[in-house]
């Protein structure tokens, strides 16, 4: 499946943003290219997985898609610990999206994995009508925090790839090319399985 | 945004008409298997379901008059004609006596439509984004605005009123929307509370409050009962560091209402209702027990897979439910809970505050607003009916 020299790199994805923002609608565009008007609301958690392959290595995403209500937040850190990549997804027609975005990057700030790769997503951006949060606003602010920026949209597949995409590079780049058969689990009890394990 | 009451809307355009299955649902383009053989075996069926609703209808009596005295005579009868299925023309008025809801619709009259028409909740906004991805792929759920959607929220608003620490949480939609389907708004609306609140088994509610510190005793207690009765799927378990939060919050959260086939939780929900959790944790023992072998030998990823698409096989309730009802959990289950307990004395105690059953007085003191309007006021009257308009038919039974 890899390419010839390729490194495989498996990493553990997590999505947090506010309920109805579109975690589940960009994970389901990104691992089976489809999209519904009216998707079920996410109970507890979703996992999914998915394979890049680019140029310098093969990625394996095992991506965890969780439940966006502040109710739930008690479940979260389970899926967020030991995770190599966070999407912290708001929709730009909610500023109160947008702060709870913030308070994502905050908490992971606090207690995520140090060398995790963060992207800050304003999904719905095929919503330009009703859009209540300007671009350079999350731009700005993914700037200010080492973050990724993108505005995407799950409905008309606007940069949902690209958010991917982007992400398996930097993983690529990050994760040391190590011999074959070289595994880093962080450790863990929950969810801190395999962070990166990569065999070449 | 989205305004805030869902009755300033039209209703949005019917959607087209495309086949469903016999409870409503959309159906999904490859046929399900297990459809083509009931038809197969129609005529049999129906002649049994016949006699199954004749027999049903004597313990029931008119209106559920005959029915306290039933299962006061003859538990272990009612108990065996529960497990095997009420009949489902039959299932909204017997899911409202042995939950207890009948008994605080009929203490508290007037009580919901002042908590639909009069008050208004934080949640209002939550409930309004969540309405049309319950159930999207219902008939009755599935236009804008249409009736479906606005007796869920109705419901909804008006529980998250009654209960402002709950309020609205994603999941409820699941068990509101499986009840509306068999009953009135008001009756379901008093299952709700019945459950929530307790009025015949251990309170819901802990599974809604903030911390959801019922989901994490339950997911505790499940862990432990994987341990016990299957020890080699435990063990395998834990060394692919699978967390039953993983896979069984939305079992415990939605008692089976949420991304499983609706026969099966409809099934699993009759027993539910007149036996209480113990069949969750049993249910979720025999499915991983169904599986066993398979899932034994499975990675990481495709354990995580297995466990949230269990084959059409391990679904079948006359297969699954008997094997549920053999395993034995009830004392380990207890003596779990207090040993959760003993572990986390302070999160918990709202949750399992197990003397919270439901009272007259309680209700009535939550909401002093109900106090003044002991009369009913007609306009609130005919409010009701037209909210509920599609849905009195169930009371009496629909067979
Ligand atoms: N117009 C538009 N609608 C979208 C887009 N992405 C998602 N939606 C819609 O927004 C609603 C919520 O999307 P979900 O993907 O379920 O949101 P979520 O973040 O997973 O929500 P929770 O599971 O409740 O946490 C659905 O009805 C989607 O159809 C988008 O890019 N554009
Ligand atoms: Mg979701």
């Amino acid at each position: 499946m890899a390419r010839t020299g390729n490194r495989n790199i498996q990493a553990k994805l997590v999505l947090l943003g506010d309920m109805g923002t579109g975690k589940t609608s960009l994970v389901l565009r990104f691992v089976k290219g489809q999209f519904f008007d009216y998707q079920e609301s996410t109970i507890g958690a979703a996992f999914f997985t998915q394979i890049l392959s680019l140029n310098e290595a093969t990625v394996k995403f095992d991506i965890w898609d969780t439940a966006g209500q502040e109710r739930y937040h008690s479940l979260a850190p389970m899926y967020y610990r030991g995770a190599a990549a966070a999407v912290i997804v708001y929709d730009i027609t909610s500023m109160d999206s947008f702060g709870r975005a913030k308070k994502w990057v905050e908490e992971l700030q606090r207690q995520g994995n140090p060398n995790m790769v963060m992207v800050l997503v304003g999904n719905k951006a095929d919503l330009e009508a009703t859009r209540k949060v300007v671009t350079e606003e999350g731009e700005q602010y993914a700037k200010e925090n080492g973050m990724f920026f993108m505005e995407s949209s799950a409905k008309t597949a606007q940069n949902v790839n690209e958010i991917f995409y982007e992400i398996a590079k930097r993983l690529a780049k990050a994760s040391p090319s190590r011999p074959t058969g070289m595994k880093l689990h962080n450790g863990t009890q929950e969810g801190g399985r395999r962070l990166f394990c990569c065999s070449g | 945004m989205e305004r805030k009451r869902t009755d300033e809307f039209e209703p949005g355009p019917v959607p087209p008409a495309r086949p469903v299955d016999r409870f409503g649902f959309v159906k999904q383009e490859e046929n399900n298997p297990s459809q083509g053989s009931i038809k197969s075996r129609f005529v049999n069926e129906q002649e049994r379901e016949e006699r199954r609703i004749r027999k049903w209808r004597k313990m029931i009596g008119v209106g559920g008059s005959d029915w306290k005295h039933y299962v006061r005579r003859k538990p272990h009868v009612v108990l065996r004609r529960i497990r095997k299925g009420i009949p489902d023309c039959l299932r909204g008025l017997v899911w409202q006596l042995i939950s207890g809801s009948r008994d605080l619709l009929l203490m508290n009259p007037g009580v919901y439509e002042q908590l639909v028409i009069y008050e208004t909740s934080a949640s209002e906004l939550d409930i309004i984004r969540d309405i049309s991805r319950t159930f999207p792929s219902h008939v009755f759920f599935q236009q804008r605005h249409g009736p479906g959607q606005r007796s869920l929220y109705n419901v909804l608003k008006a529980y998250s009123v009654y209960d402002r620490d709950v309020g609205y949480v994603q999941g409820m939609g699941f068990l509101a929307g499986l009840l509306l389907l068999y009953m009135s708004e008001e009756d379901a609306f008093w299952l709700l509370v019945a459950l929530l609140k307790g009025a015949v088994h251990a309170p819901m509610e802990g599974l809604y409050l903030v911390g959801l510190p019922l989901v994490q005793q339950y997911l505790f207690q499940f862990e432990q009962l994987v341990r016990e009765h299957l020890p080699k799927l435990g063990e395998h378990f834990t060394q692919e560091m699978i967390n039953p939060s993983m896979y069984a919050s939305q079992w415990f959260i939605t008692v089976f209402s949420y991304s499983f086939p609706f026969h099966l939780a409809l099934r699993i929900w009759d027993v539910f209702l007149y036996e209480g959790v113990i069949i969750v944790f049993q249910v979720g023992l025999a499915l991983l027990k169904y599986c066993h072998d398979d899932l034994i030998k499975l990675p990481f990823e495709k354990l995580i897979h297995a466990l949230r698409n269990f084959p059409e096989d391990a679904m079948n309730p006359d297969v699954l439910l008997p094997m549920a009802h053999s395993i034995k959990v009830s004392k380990l289950l207890e003596e779990l809970k207090q040993e959760y307990k003993k572990k986390n004395e302070k999160p918990i105690q709202r949750a399992e505050s197990s003397a919270s059953k439901v009272t007259q007085k309680q209700l009535s003191a939550r909401s002093p607003a109900f106090e003044e309007s002991t009369q009913p006021a007609e306009r609130s009257w005919k409010q009701t009916r037209l909210l509920s308009r599609n849905s009195r038919k169930s009371r009496s039974g629909r067979c």
